[in-house]
Formats: structure tokens, C-alpha cells, sequence
């Protein structure tokens, strides 16, 4: 098949598949998906979640098991949204005997009817720092949250959490607004501070929660003792909120749409080069099988049937759990075992076309045995193997997902099949965490179905013989 | 089926590629048509003989694979008899003791084989599993608390049959049904919105549906209970099969919602290619009513390919649905893989697996053997 008679056959081909809406469809998911894929450092909204998805610390300004942010549209009470507040333009004072004082301010818009979990103060310091943090109410009271002396930083991230750091400060702030009697019922250490530093001032809000709605201003200020060594700058807060992003948090407070985004990639890669190279062995097998026939057939067909006679997925399982295999490996078995799909039905066409007069010719014109293969009758048979090329592809991700969900798969990257193992491992199904379960098989089922959109449109195509009449 | 329908995947292709029948099938078989039963004895002997040197074959080679991981763990148990051996003894020197322990370490060494070179090794461990010598777990137990693996697996067996044969009869009921009506009117409103479904269900793995499943009805409208075979304690008699009904039905129906779509479609496939046969064309000519032609003359034709579809469906099950066993904590096969993992269990994983494989190579015998006996007429490699 010269480059001629191809491009002729691909668009007779795209003329057929046109026609096929489903195949179309097919087709436009996978390129938004590959698109995706592309994109995908710019569409994260966790840049680092590909290598430190398991790493506790990068997670943990996020609230744990918190809805999606939009389920708010389906609320009476809104909840907080988790969300980042950038800092002003940073304010610097010199004071006297060369020490500066640098202050950033931070405007946060707090519109829920719920009080947020947390809010995180973070900045990058170097040497020692003397820090003050404090927030502007909207009814104009101010609260000094926290003073701290921080030493010997390099380059360090300080987290002031405002649940866990401010509790004497916000009991403080109660102790001048609640009455006595209220306050005893309350142990100062076990204060929930976010709850009242958002609070409407009034009698009895050491228990009931008033949102005071409107913008809060926190404020860092660092004082720079020895301006050569000691900085603070790149200041940011966290609020997390009790819902948060575009399809909420785990357990372990991660992101799943950044999880899931992430495991696109492998979806597409374990599919994609499992059938690829599985379907492309199995149209050689099944071609080299009956073209030289005979006694090489005969111990083909006994490998083949070897191959045929394992049921995949248990001895996958098996191996994993005893190898503790990387993600190529895990690829590699599925290979080995995938490649017997395509060889029963290129072979009896091999069968088929080897009679041709043409072969006749190749051979009566001295041509050998691997020009006849590869240029005779492999251009022919390849074709339409790539309706089974689409058609198993599905099937690798999902044997992927299965091995993950039992908990066996790569650690090193993330996969959906991995998120649901999390997911029944955390308990999601017994509470209803639907955000965390119903996502990620959702996608697994979608990227099957566009698939089978695609290998389904191609195989009308390529075998007229089923086709409705 | 089995994992979702993409585990079938090449059976969506070439109705005819489950019937990888060989010239041998296709001889015995027409013979059989004419000359009585011995020709197929004949087949039927020849066909068993191979699916038993296969799976000496898949053991062997197993055995291999897992040599190191099967050595550390007869050691440990070893060491493992060894200590609570030497804590019933009693009146003893810690000298003897010591010396008591090495000797019957060594005996034991001796008596598994652990001495021997690596070829004998693997040779020992694959005769025994053959003869289903699978040894003692590690720690799971069975209903009785015998560690003994023969006896946890044989448990789990019945249920695991019990589970999917049923899901599968349903299955093909169904499919069989819907898939007449598809090819009535190939190409209509029927073969096309249901043929949509069936891509749409393509890729959906089975357990994710059954996740689903248990949230919404068993957790929050509570239908179902969340999971096993019986209720704890088991009632007696007759309740005693209404209570595991009740408790298969939520399984049962998350097989039979994701398989029966595959199924109709291939039936679909196999009926629209008997219907354009010239004999069909003849006997709609000469007037025969359309049901008469799809149930008396198309069903005839296409029995023996629509046989094979469900017990191949059945197979798939076995290799592809058997961790959503896992998911209703259906103690079957399927869920003895959880359980095993869970506890790093070896022997038990082990001894699953040759049982799996086992189970499967037998039902591609029968398979085989079915087929030579229901169709005389086996075409040689099929046509694509």
C-alpha cells in the first residue's frame, strides 16, 4: 500500500465514519481529552498533585471531605468556599536603628452564612522575625490574633492557622462582648476561634453563630531586625471553607478534580499503549500463524490457546500483590495478555489472502517471506484491527482501575482506579461522600464509551457485513 | 458481564471468534453426525487430554513464577510449627531445646523440600498443587476454623457458581430477547437506542456501579442489606432462601444491568447474519409469518453460537467480575482475593489462583465439547 493508496483509503474512510454521529462524538471527547492532557499544568488548580499527591503537608490547609463548592447553589445556608486571598501591595516603615517593618494586607470577602473551618496565614521567611497578625472586622473592631518570634528561618514557610493559633485572642474577644455566665460553659482551650472572629457581636455568641458579613482585612506585619538576613515576603491566605473546588476534597483533604485531572493522562496512556501494542502483535501472530501454516501453525495456535486459556484479571491480581509492580509492568502483563483478542480473526482472513493470485506472483517473483508479510498482507489486515485497537482500550483502563481499587497499584502516580480504592478505603460509600465516588467512574465509564463510540463506528465501517440494511 | 462488557471485547468483532475450533472438532464432529457417539467420545477424550496438559502447563509455569514468595512463606510457617512445637515440650535443658528445634527445623526443611535445587522445588510445589495439595493458609479460616486452603477455597466455590450462574441465566434470557428485537429491525429505533446504551455501558466497570448501588439503596433508601451471603444469625428452612435471595438480589441485579446489553448485541449480530441467509429469504417468499421465521428457522441455525455466547459470558464473569465479589463481601472466590491481600495471605492467593484457572480451563473444555456436539457442520476458522 504506497502513501497514495492510503491517503485514497483514509478518506473513503473519514467519507463512511461522518456518517456515524456516535463515532463523531467519539472523536470529540478524545481530542477535548488530549486537549486536557496538554493543558493540563495550566488547568490544575493543585500544580503539584502529580508528585505529591500522597504527601500529607500539601493538602493540609485544605478541610477534609468537603463537598464541591457549587452544591452551595442547591443550599438554604451557604457554606464558606475554600479559596486563596492574595496580598496587597506590601507596606514597608523604617523605623529607627535600621530596623524596617514590612506589613501586607489581605481582603478577604466573607459572604457564607457559615463560618469557614480555617484560615491559614503563610509567608517565606529568612532569619528572625518578629511577626504580629490581626484582622479588621467589618464593624470596625480589630483583634489581635497573634504575636510570634520566629528564629533561625531559611527561606521557611510560616503557617499561622487561625483555628489552632488564635484561640486566646478570639476567647479574648468573647470575654468582651459575652456574658459570664455563658463564658464559663466554655474551656478556653477548645474554642472553635473562626467561628467567632466571624461572628456578629451579641449576647450568647459563644454558642450561636451570626455571620458578619462583609470584608475582613487580615494583616501581617514582620519586623526586619537585620535587613541584610531577614525578609518575609510571598505572604498568601488560605480560608478552606466547608466546600471547596470544583469537585470538593477527600478524607485526607486533597483535591479530587486535581487528582482526577491528573489520572487522565495515565487513563489514556495505559489504554492507548496496552491496545496498541497488544493488537499490532496479535494481527503479526495471527498473520505469520497461517501464512506459513502447517507445523509452526499448529504450535502457534497451542501457544495462543495457552494464552487464551488465563484468566486475566486473577493472575494480574496475583502478580501485583506478590511483585509490587510499576505502572509499565502492570502494562506489559496486560500486553501479554491482550494480544489473543485480534489473532482468531486475522488469521482466518490471512488464511483467505495468502491464497491470492497476487501472493502467487510476489513469490514466483522471488519475493521473501518478510517482504510478502509486511508489504503484502499486513497492509491489508491492519486496518481492520483498529476497530479491536479502540474496542480494547477500554478494557485496559478498566483492568487498571481494578487492580487500583484493590490497592495494588503504582504508588509513584495517580490513577482513578486509585482514587476509588482510597474512596472505599475511607469509608465514602458508607457515607455518602458521592463527590468522591461517583467522579472518578464516571470518567472511567466515559472514557470506555468514547471508545466504543469510535471502535463501534470503525467496525461498521470496516466489516460491512454487519451493517443495517 | 464480567468486569463491565469491555472485557468481552473481542467477542463484540466476529460472532464467531469464541468458537476457535480446530480441524479435529470440525472431523469428530461431523463423523458424529453420522456414525454415533464414538467419534465424539473420541474428540471429546482428545480435548480433555489437552485442557489437563494445559493447565499442568499453567501450574508449572506458575510454580515457577512464584518459587521465591512460595519458599519464604513455607519457611515461616516452618519456623512458625517449630515454636509452637518446642512450647508444649516440657522438662527440657535450653540446650536440648535448642538442638531439639534445629533437628526438627531441618526434618521439616527436608520434608517440603526446601533443600532440594530449584527445579525440583518448583516440580514438588507444582505436583501438589495439581493434586490439590494446596497446604495451610497463613491466617485466614474457614466457617469450621480449619486452615487447611482445600477446604476455605471448596467453600467459596458453590457460592461464587451459585452467584454468577444465575446473573448469567438472567443475562442471557434477557439478551436473548432483546437481541431478536434488535435484529427484527436492524438499524430501527429499538436497534439504535439500545445499541447506544450498550456503547454507553461499555466501559463501565461493574463494581463501580455496584459502589453506586450500595449507596443509594442500601445506605440511603435502606432496600438492601450491605452485604454477605446470609443475615447474621441465619434463619432456618424455608426463610433460609428468601434471606440469601434477598441478599443476592442487589449483586445479581448489578451483573444483570451491565451484561445483558453485550449479550442482546451479540445475539443481535449472530441473528442479523443467519437472517441474511438465502433460507431465510426463501421462507419469508413462501409466506411463513416473521416469528415463525426468527423462532423456528433463524433460533435453529443460530443455537449453537448463542450456547457458547452464555457460557463464554459465564467464563468472562469468572476472569473479569470476580472482585465485585468484593464489593457485597459475597464470600466467594472473588472476595477471597480481598481477604487474601488484606492479610498477605500467600498460600490462599496461591491456591484461588490455580483454582480460578482451573475453573476457567474447564469451562472452555465444556465449551468445546458443547459445541462439537451441538453443531455437526463446524466451518474451519470460521469466516470473519
Amino acid at each position: 500500500m504506497s502513501a497514495k493508496d492510503l491517503r485514497f483509503w483514509l478518506k473513503n474512510f473519514w467519507k463512511d465514519f461522518r456518517k456515524e454521529r456516535s463515532g463523531l462524538v467519539g472523536i470529540i471527547i478524545l481530542s477535548l481529552s488530549i486537549f486536557v492532557v496538554v493543558f493540563e499544568p495550566l488547568l490544575l488548580p493543585w500544580s503539584e498533585v502529580n508528585t505529591r499527591w500522597r504527601d500529607i503537608d500539601y493538602w493540609r490547609d485544605n478541610s477534609a471531605s468537603a463537598p464541591p463548592s457549587w452544591t452551595n447553589l442547591l443550599r438554604a445556608k451557604k457554606a464558606s468556599t475554600t479559596e486563596k486571598v492574595k496580598a496587597s501591595k506590601p507596606e514597608e516603615l523604617e523605623l529607627d536603628g535600621g530596623i524596617k517593618m514590612i506589613r501586607y494586607e489581605f481582603e478577604y470577602d466573607f459572604t457564607a452564612d457559615e463560618p469557614p473551618l480555617d484560615a491559614i496565614i503563610h509567608g517565606l521567611g529568612s532569619g528572625d522575625l518578629p511577626l504580629t497578625f490581626s484582622v479588621q472586622r467589618p464593624d470596625g473592631e480589630t483583634i489581635e490574633l497573634a504575636q510570634r518570634f520566629e528564629r533561625g528561618l531559611a527561606e521557611t514557610d510560616v503557617r499561622f492557622s487561625l483555628g489552632n493559633d488564635a484561640r486566646d485572642a478570639a476567647f479574648g474577644f468573647l470575654k468582651s462582648h459575652d456574658t459570664e455566665q455563658n463564658l464559663s460553659a466554655l474551656s478556653p482551650g477548645a474554642i472553635d476561634s473562626p467561628k467567632i472572629i466571624f461572628n456578629e457581636t451579641h449576647e450568647g455568641m459563644s454558642s450561636t453563630f451570626k455571620a458578619l458579613k462583609g470584608i475582613y482585612k487580615f494583616e501581617v506585619a514582620a519586623m526586619i531586625l537585620d535587613p541584610e538576613n531577614s525578609h518575609y515576603e510571598k505572604p498568601y491566605v488560605i480560608v478552606s471553607g466547608s466546600v471547596s473546588g470544583l469537585l470538593g476534597t477527600d478524607n485526607m483533604k486533597r483535591d479530587i478534580f486535581s487528582g482526577l485531572l491528573a489520572g487522565l493522562k495515565w487513563a489514556l496512556l495505559i489504554g492507548l499503549l496496552t491496545s496498541f501494542v497488544s493488537v499490532l502483535i496479535g494481527v503479526f501472530y495471527g498473520i505469520i500463524s497461517a501464512y506459513y501454516g502447517g507445523i509452526v501453525d499448529t504450535i502457534m495456535q497451542f501457544i495462543f490457546q495457552l494464552f487464551n486459556g488465563i484468566p486475566l484479571l486473577p493472575v494480574l491480581i496475583v502478580v501485583s500483590a506478590i511483585f509490587k509492580p510499576s505502572i509499565w509492568f502492570i502494562i506489559g502483563v496486560m500486553t501479554m495478555f491482550f494480544w489473543t483478542g485480534s489473532v482468531m480473526t486475522v488469521r482466518s482472513m490471512a488464511f483467505q489472502i495468502k491464497e491470492g493470485t497476487y501472493i502467487e506472483a510476489a513469490k514466483a517473483l522471488g519475493a521473501k517471506n518478510r517482504r510478502i508479510i509486511f508489504k503484502h498482507m499486513a497492509p491489508l489486515l491492519l486496518p481492520y484491527s483498529f476497530a479491536s485497537m479502540a474496542l480494547s482500550v477500554p478494557s485496559a483502563i478498566v483492568y487498571e482501575s481494578t487492580i487500583s481499587l484493590l490497592g495494588l497499584g503504582d504508588a509513584s502516580i495517580v490513577t482513578w482506579g486509585q482514587i476509588l480504592h482510597d474512596a472505599m478505603a475511607g469509608g465514602a460509600i458508607l457515607n455518602g461522600v458521592w463527590w468522591w465516588i461517583i467522579p472518578p467512574g464516571l470518567l472511567i465509564a466515559v472514557m470506555g464509551m468514547t471508545f466504543a463510540f469510535i471502535g463501534f463506528a470503525m467496525d461498521k465501517i470496516l466489516h460491512p457485513k454487519l451493517r443495517t440494511r | 458481564m464480567s468486569l463491565g462488557l469491555a472485557a468481552a471485547c473481542p467477542l463484540f468483532l466476529v460472532p464467531n471468534t469464541g468458537l476457535s475450533k480446530k480441524k479435529t472438532s470440525f472431523r469428530t464432529a461431523r463423523s458424529f453426525g453420522y456414525s454415533g457417539g464414538d467419534m465424539y467420545k473420541w474428540f471429546a477424550l482428545k480435548r480433555i487430554t489437552k485442557g489437563v496438559v494445559m493447565y499442568a502447563i499453567l501450574i508449572v509455569v506458575m510454580s515457577a513464577l512464584f518459587n521465591t514468595v512460595s519458599d519464604q512463606t513455607m519457611g515461616s510457617q516452618i519456623q512458625e510449627q517449630v515454636r509452637m512445637e518446642a512450647q508444649r515440650l516440657r522438662n527440657i535443658t535450653p540446650a536440648a531445646l535448642q538442638n531439639w528445634q534445629n533437628d526438627r527445623k531441618n526434618e521439616l526443611i527436608r520434608l517440603y523440600k526446601l533443600d532440594r535445587p530449584l527445579a525440583e522445588r518448583i516440580i514438588y510445589r507444582a505436583i501438589n498443587t495439581l493434586t490439590f495439595n494446596f497446604g495451610k493458609s497463613t491466617i485466614i479460616k474457614s466457617s469450621q476454623g480449619e486452615r487447611d486452603v482445600l477446604t476455605i477455597i471448596s467453600e467459596a466455590i458453590p457460592r461464587s457458581l451459585i452467584l454468577f450462574t444465575v446473573a448469567a441465566a438472567i443475562e442471557i434470557i434477557l439478551g436473548i430477547i432483546l437481541g431478536l428485537k434488535k435484529a427484527q429491525s436492524p438499524g430501527g429505533k429499538l436497534d439504535k437506542s439500545t445499541s447506544f446504551v450498550t456503547m454507553v455501558v461499555y466501559g463501565m466497570p461493574t463494581w463501580w456501579l455496584a459502589m453506586l448501588l450500595i449507596m443509594a439503596l442500601v445506605y440511603t433508601v435502606k432496600l438492601f442489606p450491605s452485604g454477605g451471603m446470609h443475615s447474621v444469625p441465619p434463619p432456618s428452612g424455608f426463610m433460609y432462601l428468601v434471606d440469601m435471595a434477598w441478599h443476592m438480589a442487589l449483586p445479581m441485579l448489578t451483573l444483570v444491568i451491565i451484561g445483558f446489553w453485550g449479550i442482546s448485541f451479540i445475539v443481535r449480530n449472530i441473528v442479523l447474519g443467519v437472517l441474511q441467509d438465502d433460507y431465510i429469504m426463501a421462507a419469508r417468499a413462501r409466506g411463513i409469518p416473521e416469528n415463525k421465521v426468527l423462532f423456528g428457522h433463524t433460533m435453529r441455525t443460530a443455537a449453537p453460537p448463542l450456547i457458547t455466547i452464555s457460557l463464554l459470558s459465564l467464563l468472562a464473569s469468572i476472569s473479569g467480575s470476580i472482585v465485585f465479589e468484593g464489593i457485597f463481601s459475597w464470600p466467594g472466590l472473588g472476595n477471597l482475593y480481598w481477604i487474601a491481600l488484606q492479610q498477605n495471605d500467600v498460600p490462599v492467593l496461591l491456591g484461588d489462583l490455580a483454582i480460578t484457572i482451573g475453573l476457567y480451563q474447564a469451562g472452555l473444555v465444556l465449551l468445546d465439547l458443547t459445541y462439537g456436539f451441538l453443531d455437526p457442520r463446524i466451518k474451519v476458522g470460521g469466516k470473519a
